[in-house]
């Protein structure tokens, strides 16, 4: 499938309208089900069963996710869950905790499965230092089999003001072979805003360190809707990026929930950009960086054309969970830390989301899992529609109907129908008995996945962000 | 390798390097080996499990490439090279490891060793067996996090090798080995000025990834240029500023 898209993509006033009418709350589908639809009920033993499906006989590649949630300072906008301290002997202890969760975890898979994709993510993995991380990395090799192979997705999430250039060369000593850098914003009223403050040269230097360590890719976090964020600072801030030429940029939607957040109550609502600036900063996002030579391959991920999600996604292998999206995602993803989600074939289980209780459950040398959900044979169907829309592009419901016996056009009758007005509007259309999103449709993928979504019609809308 | 056990705590005799009876607690590379971190307590209880045998001979190997990997070494004198076998069967040096470093680390992850391990000279080590010092690490704390500390010191410096290789000239590379053996001198309180190579030309060229004719060449360059003496082995470093400049890479405790 064509990776290739014009540059004008969604630049134009009619296709603004059409950004406007599509912009409502929806999930951002890093699973499905998603989060919120997880249930208390949900056991440790449940879990364990379904983890320990296949250990004596499975070789199936492995994902992990280790979660570390502490920050050195608060950013106002995160609505990740952290723990902002200075206490450097936070992560010790925490350290004890994971490494006795990554024990109890590999007890329950096969040795042989090969973990493919690795990531640590935050909070700030990087609040570690370098023993730490070396300790972390030892204990995951001893208890999980690790490869050196150059088509492994080692990544890490990375404060670029906790960093130096020496711990880019550890992390690549360690294994890691992708970065991705929290870069936010180069503008400085941004930055002071929303308590971030990391200059251009900082980004710069660690950059070029991740290039001359051979890193095979760096990935910028930015976001737009960030208070004083305007098209003009922005468009600075985007110079700064494409002179930088990360392999990978996500480029997030600032969703402002103080309810939800406490956080982002620190953000004066009036400085943020109104919802037709928002609108025109998406615009010139899309157009500056597809004239630049990235690719947009959906969900607010753009790449270069070489890098391998965009070959991925040409070959129809593109993978996405909660990390994002992959190329080697494997068929089980185990989280762990504080509030990790772990996926596996047929349930999704969430760890203990505060400390305390993180602690209290590993100091009784069980699980932490405190809710999760057994996936029924719908919810797996739904599953692979919705994944194969957001990696893909495409939807094929012959395939869909060999896999899951059924009959596609009735089992979605009711999706089917409410994709009518998206087709009319030019966001899919149906090719070979195949349906596929169109250029125009990118920008709306969550849009066209909700109808295929059970659970939605249950929800009150304010849980999520908009969709753009 | 036979070992012999000591228990003697005697610490007023002066006593050769590679004497077998220096325990830790008077050992002069205490401050820059493992017991670093430790309280005189803990270090009676590490003296416990360090096992320190005879000297290794010149030419004579610690561990070679693919041993089960079963401790960790701390090069008390002499000189260890740690070298690979490249898959046409040349020898590709990976490490020239002074006293107070530790090796071996390499075959913590995959329990066994990536590296051979050979003296370049008369050379003593004292073992340190794996579990012990795992069991140990339980009851103290602060040891471990010192030996990760070492050990992401020496991957940090791997990596910085082989940037160095795969990016610098001849000059670079060959100023960067002297600034960092001038500054692990300098850290075990030896001349950071004047010190005898204890590699060969050989050695170096094949650590650097250049020829021995290279590696020649830049030093009577070097000596030409004043910014090293050089006769022989033995090495005095003039200007080491200037090398530092041309070794263009930020000098961090010791970079290679």
């Amino acid at each position: 499938m064509s990776s290739i898209t014009s540059p004008e993509l969604i630049a134009t006033s009619n296709d603004k309208e059409l950004i406007s009418k599509y912009n409502i709350a929806g999930p951002r589908y890093t699973s499905y089900p998603t989060a919120l639809n997880f249930q208390e009920d949900f056991t440790t033993n449940q879990y364990r069963q379904q983890a320990e499906r296949g250990k004596l006989t499975s070789i199936a590649p492995l994902s992990l996710y280790l979660h570390i949630p502490f920050c050195q300072n608060i950013c106002y906008y995160c609505a990740c869950n952290k723990i902002v301290t200075k206490d450097k002997n936070a992560s010790r202890q925490y350290l004890d905790y994971l490494a006795k969760e990554i024990t109890l975890q590999s007890a329950l898979t096969s040795k042989r499965r090969l973990v493919t994709q690795l990531h640590f993510g935050g909070g700030t993995p990087t609040f570690m230092d370098n023993a730490e991380l070396t300790e972390l990395m030892h204990h995951l090799a001893h208890n999980f089999k690790l490869t050196d192979s150059p088509n492994r997705e080692y990544s890490i999430e990375i404060d670029p003001r906790t960093v130096s250039q020496d711990t880019l060369a550890l992390l690549k000593g360690l294994g890691f072979n992708r970065l991705s850098l929290g870069v936010q914003d180069f503008d400085q009223q941004v930055q002071k805003a929303i308590h971030r403050q990391q200059s251009v040269e900082m980004i710069k230097s660690l950059t070029e360190a991740a290039r001359l360590y051979q890193f095979k890719s760096v990935s910028y976090d930015l976001i737009y809707g960030l208070p004083f964020q305007t098209p003009e600072s922005l468009t600075t801030t985007l110079q700064h990026v494409i002179t930088l030429a990360p392999d990978r940029i996500a480029f997030y939607n600032y969703a402002h929930l103080p309810d939800r957040f406490s956080s982002q109550r620190a953000i004066d609502r009036l400085s943020l950009p109104s919802a037709q600036q928002k609108l025109d900063m998406l615009a010139l996002i899309s157009s500056t960086l597809l004239e630049a030579g990235y690719l947009y391959i959906g969900m607010d991920h753009f790449v270069r054309p070489d890098d391998d999600l965009a070959k991925a996604q040409a070959e129809g292998k593109l993978q996405r969970n909660f990390q994002g999206y992959s190329t080697c995602m494997a068929p089980d993803l185990i989280g762990m830390g504080v509030s990790a989600i772990s996926s596996l074939k047929h349930c999704y289980a969430q760890n203990e989301k505060n400390l305390e209780d993180y602690y209290r459950r590993l100091d009784d040398d069980e699980l932490a899992v405190c809710k999760g959900l057994q996936l029924s044979q719908d919810d797996e169907l739904r599953r692979r529609v919705i994944h194969d829309i957001i990696c893909n592009l495409e939807l094929n419901p012959k395939k869909i109907e060999q896999e899951f016996n059924c009959n596609f056009s009735e089992y979605f009758s009711q999706a089917l129908q409410a994709l009518i007005p998206l087709e009319k509007d030019g966001l899919i259309e149906w090719r070979d008995d195949k349906l596929r999103v169109t250029e125009r449709g990118r920008p709306m993928l969550r849009n066209i996945c909700m109808p295929f979504d059970k659970y939605l019609a249950t929800q009150a809308p304010s849980s999520y962000s908009k969709a753009l | 390798m036979t070992t012999i056990k000591t228990s003697s705590l005697d610490s007023n005799e002066k006593t050769c390097p590679h004497n077998p009876q220096t325990s830790c607690g008077d050992c002069r590379l205490g401050s820059i080996c493992l017991p670093l971190a430790m309280e005189d307590d803990d270090i009676i209880k590490l003296d416990e499990i360090v096992q320190r045998g005879r000297p290794l001979q010149k030419s004579e190997h610690l561990y070679r490439e693919n041993d089960n990997f079963a401790s960790v070494y701390a090069v008390r004198s002499g000189t260890i090279k740690t070298y690979r076998l490249t898959s046409d069967g040349q020898e590709q040096v990976t490490g020239f490891y002074f006293p107070g470093e530790i090796i071996g680390m390499d075959g913590i992850s995959k329990d066994h060793y990536a590296n051979s391990a050979k003296a370049l000279e008369t050379a003593s080590v004292c073992e340190i067996p794996f579990n012990s010092l795992e069991q140990l690490s339980t009851q103290f704390p602060s040891m471990q996090r010192h030996f990760f500390q070492l050990m992401s010191q020496e991957i940090t410096n791997d990596q910085q090798l082989i940037t160095l290789l795969s990016k610098n000239s001849a000059e670079e590379r060959v100023a960067a080995l002297l600034t960092s053996i001038s500054a692990r001198n300098a850290r075990r309180k030896l001349s950071a000025t004047s010190f005898r190579l204890p590699m060969s030309r050989t050695d170096i060229g094949n650590y650097l990834g250049l020829t021995i004719e290279t590696v020649s060449r830049v030093f009577s360059r070097f000596n030409k240029q004043g910014l090293i003496n050089v006769e022989g082995k033995e090495v005095t470093l003039l200007d080491s500023d200037g090398l530092r400049d041309i070794a263009g890479v930020k000098v961090t405790e010791h970079p290679l």
